[in-house]
């Protein structure tokens, strides 16, 4: 089915001159497929008017925790009152619903117009895992496939206004984020996750010159998985020592109460920051190595809303602080075409 | 080392040309004709790697009747053009651009080669 006015014109009602030009099925394929591309095109115009602030989430290596990092973005600036989307461009290991206590949802769709999902506080959810029949069907899809799809999830989706619109990828400097920084106007800018260790510092400076080169400012880096904080108990006074990794001793003496925290840095620490500095881009924060967040994203309540005094939430609440205050030093210049 | 490029604010349309002003008030004229000769497209830009064959992309291009293309952004790096003759194939990054404007060679000396921009 299709809106298109080229549709709306059948053989039989026409004249027979007029008929014997008809557009053969296959024109008339690329005449409806063209005419729904330009309709896409003006909708992410509008679409970039509606929402106030976009931004994107990536990371160079998988598994650093971006879509917790999303999520937790999401969701805190919804506990502020602001009216959030994710939008989840991970086509082919989406993960966001879950993680937002959205799994096994299906999208509305009126109007030729898809409706997120919405989640808590109202956080609108758009993902492929919406679309999947059952969560183990893989996403076998070529990049322009993908960016068809990408473009759809732009365009096509009824995001209303927003004000903010955060952008979960997969990991990398492919497809998905160069479609999306060349189809949605006026993005503020990209939030690097990482992990401290060498090898995802090494994919994070992609990921920045990346940004670089197509001219989306760096909101900054963020460090996850920084420490693992243990905290036990033991005689007071007495010192407790841990065997940490690269055979050290850490040892913490215990307090008056017998009470002890000693935090490990299973995955080094401070790459994220020194990295920030080296390329000349904001470090946003650390976030520590929390189990809370496998928890929170297996059970679809992120850390924070479980835990909001936890020590994790403290450091996402300093990140999301931290990526207001770069929004808010953010210019406002824009190209004036006449 | 790359040269600092100035923020483009303004772009005027006009007949056969474009107006851009920058953002310290410095305004340049590129014809629509310079643009399209210096399309980066992997159909033209082959085009530029030997002069007569230049030359020729000159003519066909200064054939083409002078109208006013549609400009729209390419995210925060480049701008797009749509020709009255269907073609939009190119993408001029803001750098391009800005060397059009201040009559540069746009390819900086190199020839292209397919996949390697």
């Amino acid at each position: 089915m299709s809106d298109s006015p080229v549709s709306m014109h059948t053989p039989g009602n026409q004249p027979a001159d007029e008929a014997s030009n008809a557009a053969d099925p296959a024109q008339q394929k690329q005449m409806e497929q063209a005419y729904a591309q330009m309709k896409r095109k003006m909708s992410m115009a509008e679409i970039g008017r509606q929402i106030k602030h976009k931004i994107m989430v990536l990371s160079g290596k998988g598994g650093v925790g971006k879509s917790t990092v999303s999520t937790g973005l999401a969701v805190a600036l919804a506990q502020q009152g602001h009216k959030v989307g994710i939008l989840d461009i991970d086509i082919t290991g989406p993960n966001v619903p879950k993680m937002m206590g959205l799994d096994g949802r299906k999208l509305h769709v009126e109007g030729g117009r898809i409706h997120p999902a919405q989640g808590h506080l109202g956080v609108k959810v758009i993902s492929m895992a919406f679309l999947l029949e059952d969560e183990d069907t893989p996403v076998v899809w070529r990049g322009p496939i993908k960016l068809g799809a990408i473009q759809q999830f732009i365009g096509d989706v009824e995001w209303g206004e927003l004000d903010y619109l955060i952008i979960d990828f997969p990991p990398g400097t492919s497809d998905e984020p160069l479609t999306v920084a060349q189809s949605l106007p006026d993005i503020d800018g990209m939030v690097i996750v990482t992990t401290p260790q060498d090898v995802a510092l090494l994919d994070s400076r992609k990921s920045i010159s990346f940004a670089s080169s197509l001219k989306v400012p760096v909101l900054g880096v963020v460090e996850n998985m920084s420490g693992y904080t243990i905290n036990g108990k033991g005689t007071p006074g007495s010192t407790v020592e841990i065997a940490a990794p690269a055979g050290r001793t850490l040892s913490a003496t215990c307090d008056e109460d017998g009470n002890f925290s000693i935090t490990l840095d299973i995955f080094k620490k401070g790459g994220g920051q020194s990295t920030a500095e080296e390329f000349g881009v904001p470090f946003l924060g650390a976030l520590p190595f929390d189990p809370g967040f496998v928890r929170g994203g297996d059970d679809g309540v992120h850390r924070i809303v479980s835990e909001p005094d936890g020590a994790s939430a403290i450091a996402f609440a300093k990140v999301v602080s931290a990526v207001q205050s770069q929004l808010a030093n953010g210019s406002s210049s824009s190209l004036e075409i006449i | 080392m790359a040269e600092e490029i100035l923020e483009l604010r303004k772009l005027e349309r006009r007949d056969t040309d474009m107006e851009l002003t920058y953002e310290d008030g410095t305004c340049f004229v590129v014809t629509y004709d310079d643009l399209r000769h210096a399309c980066p497209c992997a159909k033209c830009s082959p085009l530029r790697n030997e002069d007569d064959m230049s030359m020729q992309l000159r003519r066909t291009v200064e054939a083409y009747p002078k109208q006013k293309p549609t400009v729209q952004t390419v995210g925060n790096y480049a701008l797009s053009f749509e020709w009255a003759t269907g073609c939009s194939s190119g993408i001029y990054r803001f750098e391009r651009i800005w060397d059009l404007a201040h009559r540069n060679d746009p390819d900086r000396g190199r020839p292209y080669v397919h996949g390697a921009w």
